[in-house]
C-alpha cells in the first residue's frame, strides 16, 4: 500500500486533487484507505457496515476537496476528520451508542493490522511505535481514531481527566520524536 | 505572547486529535496563522500521527475501490473561483476608469452636438428667412421683369409689325428731351402710344393727344398719369392723319390744344 510508483509531495497531490485527476486520486486511495478505512473499523466493529461507510468516506472526500484549505492542516487531518465522524454518524444512526474498546480488545486490534501491514519500509517505525506504552498508546487510539473526547476516555476508563490529557501529550511528543526523521 | 507555553498547554495536541472545542479551534487556527513556530509544531505534530495512523492499517476489501471509483467522475473541474476572481477583480476595477472616462466624453459629445444643432436651427431658420424674403424679392423682381419682357414682347411685335405704322415724336422747345412713340394701325386706324420719356405731368394736368388731320387737330384723348413703361390706348384716328402731338392741359383734356404747353409732335 505505501509503496506507490508515483509520489506526490503533500502540495502536489493537493493540488492534483482539486484540478480532479484520476491519478491523485488513485495514489490517495491507495496510499490512504488503509488507514482511514481502520479508523472507521474501530468507530463501527462492524465489517460489511464498515465498507458502506467507507465508500461514503472516500466520496465524501472527493466531492469536498475544494473546500480543504491546506492553511488549517495537513490534507490527512482532514480525511481521517471525514472518516471518523462518518463512521460516528453511523453508529449513532443505528441508534447505539459507540463502543469503546478496552484495553484487551484494542490490543488485539493493533495486533491484527500489525498482522495485515508488514510493510517492510515502517518495520523500524513500526517498532518505535510500540515502545509507546500501552497505557499511552490506547488513550491516542480512543481519541484520535475513535474520536472519543478525553472526558469521555476519563470518565470510561475510571483515569483522571488531567491524567488522561497528559498522557495523551506525552504519548504524542514521544511520537513526534520517533516519526522525526 | 509566549509560544513556548502555549505549545507546551497541550491544544495543538488537542486540535490535531479533533477533540477542541469550535472556540479552541478557531483559535488555534488563527494562532498558526500569524506564529510560525506554532504552525511547524502542529504540522509537525499533525505528520507524526498521520505517520501513527499509517501504521495502523485495515486494508478495505479490494473490490471496494472499483466501487468507489465507478461512482467518480474525472471531468476537468471548473477553474477554481479564487483563480477566477482575480479577472473578474480586475475587470471590475478597470470598467469604472472606462466608465469615467466614457461619461464626459459622451456627454461633451452630446452638448456639442446640441450647440451644432442649436447653431444649424438657428442658421437653417435665418437661411429660410432670408431665402423668404430674397424669394419675394425675386418674385418682385421677376414679375416686374414679365412686366417688362411683356412690354418689350409687345412693343417688338408692335414695330415689327407691318400693320402699325411707327411715327416718332420727338420733344419741341419747351421739351427737348422728350420722345413718344405713336403707333398707328392702317387698317383699324388703332392708335397705341409708347411714352419714351415725357415729364410727369403737374397736379391738376394731364397730357392730351392730337391727331392733325387737314390742318387741324382732332382729340384723340388724354394720357393716364401713370405712362411710363406701358402701352397706352388711345382713340381711333382718322385716316388722313398727318401728324401727331402732345400737349399739357387741364385734367380731362380740352377741345382745343394749347400750343404753348406742346412737349412732342412728329409728323406722318
Amino acid at each position: 500500500m505505501a509503496t506507490q510508483k508515483v509520489k506526490y509531495s503533500e502540495e502536489d497531490l493537493v493540488a492534483s486533487l482539486k484540478r480532479n485527476e484520476r491519478a491523485a486520486f488513485d495514489y490517495l486511495y491507495d496510499h490512504y484507505s488503509g488507514a482511514l478505512f481502520n479508523v472507521v473499523c474501530k468507530v463501527l466493529k462492524d465489517s460489511e457496515r464498515s465498507e458502506d461507510v467507507m465508500q461514503d468516506v472516500f466520496l465524501k472526500i472527493w466531492k469536498s476537496i475544494a473546500s480543504y484549505n491546506s492553511e488549517k492542516g495537513r490534507l490527512f487531518t482532514w480525511m481521517l476528520n471525514i472518516a471518523r465522524n462518518s463512521a460516528i454518524d453511523a453508529v449513532r444512526a443505528e441508534g447505539r451508542a459507540p463502543i469503546m474498546d478496552d484495553i484487551q480488545e484494542h490490543s488485539a486490534w493493533a495486533d491484527q493490522s500489525a498482522v495485515y501491514q508488514p510493510s517492510l519500509s515502517t518495520l523500524d517505525l513500526k517498532a518505535l511505535v510500540e515502545k509507546l506504552r500501552p497505557e499511552r498508546k490506547i488513550l491516542v487510539d480512543l481519541v484520535y481514531f475513535q474520536g472519543y473526547t478525553q472526558e469521555e476516555v476519563a470518565e470510561k476508563l475510571s483515569i483522571p481527566l488531567g491524567t488522561v490529557k497528559s498522557r495523551i501529550r506525552t504519548a504524542l511528543q514521544d511520537l513526534k520524536i520517533f516519526f522525526a526523521v | 505572547m509566549n509560544i513556548q507555553a502555549y505549545i507546551e498547554s497541550g491544544i495543538l495536541e488537542e486540535y490535531v486529535l479533533g477533540t477542541v472545542s469550535p472556540q479552541e479551534k478557531q483559535e488555534v487556527e488563527c494562532l498558526t496563522k500569524i506564529y510560525p513556530e506554532l504552525k511547524e509544531e502542529l504540522l509537525t505534530l499533525e505528520a507524526a500521527l498521520e505517520k501513527y495512523a499509517q501504521e495502523h492499517q485495515t486494508p478495505p476489501p479490494a473490490d471496494l475501490k472499483d466501487k468507489i471509483f465507478a461512482q467518480m467522475n474525472f471531468e476537468p473541474v471548473e477553474e477554481p473561483a479564487d483563480e477566477v476572481a482575480p479577472t473578474e477583480s480586475r475587470v471590475g476595477v478597470l470598467s469604472p476608469e472606462q466608465k469615467a472616462i466614457v461619461r464626459p466624453l459622451w456627454s461633451m459629445m452630446a452638448v456639442a452636438a446640441s450647440v451644432l444643432l442649436a447653431i444649424g436651427l438657428a442658421w437653417a431658420i435665418y437661411e429660410m428667412s432670408d431665402l423668404k424674403f430674397q424669394n419675394k424679392r425675386l418674385a418682385t423682381q421677376i414679375s416686374n421683369l414679365e412686366e417688362t419682357v411683356a412690354y418689350s414682347g409687345t412693343l417688338a411685335r408692335l414695330y415689327r409689325d407691318p400693320t402699325y405704322k411707327v411715327v416718332r415724336m420727338a420733344g419741341v422747345a419747351k421739351s427737348p428731351e422728350s420722345s413718344v412713340v405713336a403707333l398707328w394701325n392702317q387698317q383699324t386706324n388703332e392708335v397705341l402710344l409708347d411714352v419714351q420719356k415725357l415729364p410727369v405731368a403737374p397736379s391738376g394736368r394731364q397730357y392730351q393727344l392730337w391727331s392733325i388731320v387737314n390742318g387741324q387737330p382732332v382729340d384723340m384723348g388724354v394720357l393716364e398719369p401713370a405712362f411710363d413703361g406701358k402701352i397706352l390706348r388711345m382713340k381711333t384716328t382718322q385716316p388722313g392723319s398727318a401728324a401727331f402731338a402732345i400737349t399739357l392741359e387741364k385734367t380731362g383734356g380740352s377741345p382745343t390744344p394749347s400750343l404753348d404747353e406742346m412737349y412732342v409732335m412728329g409728323s406722318v
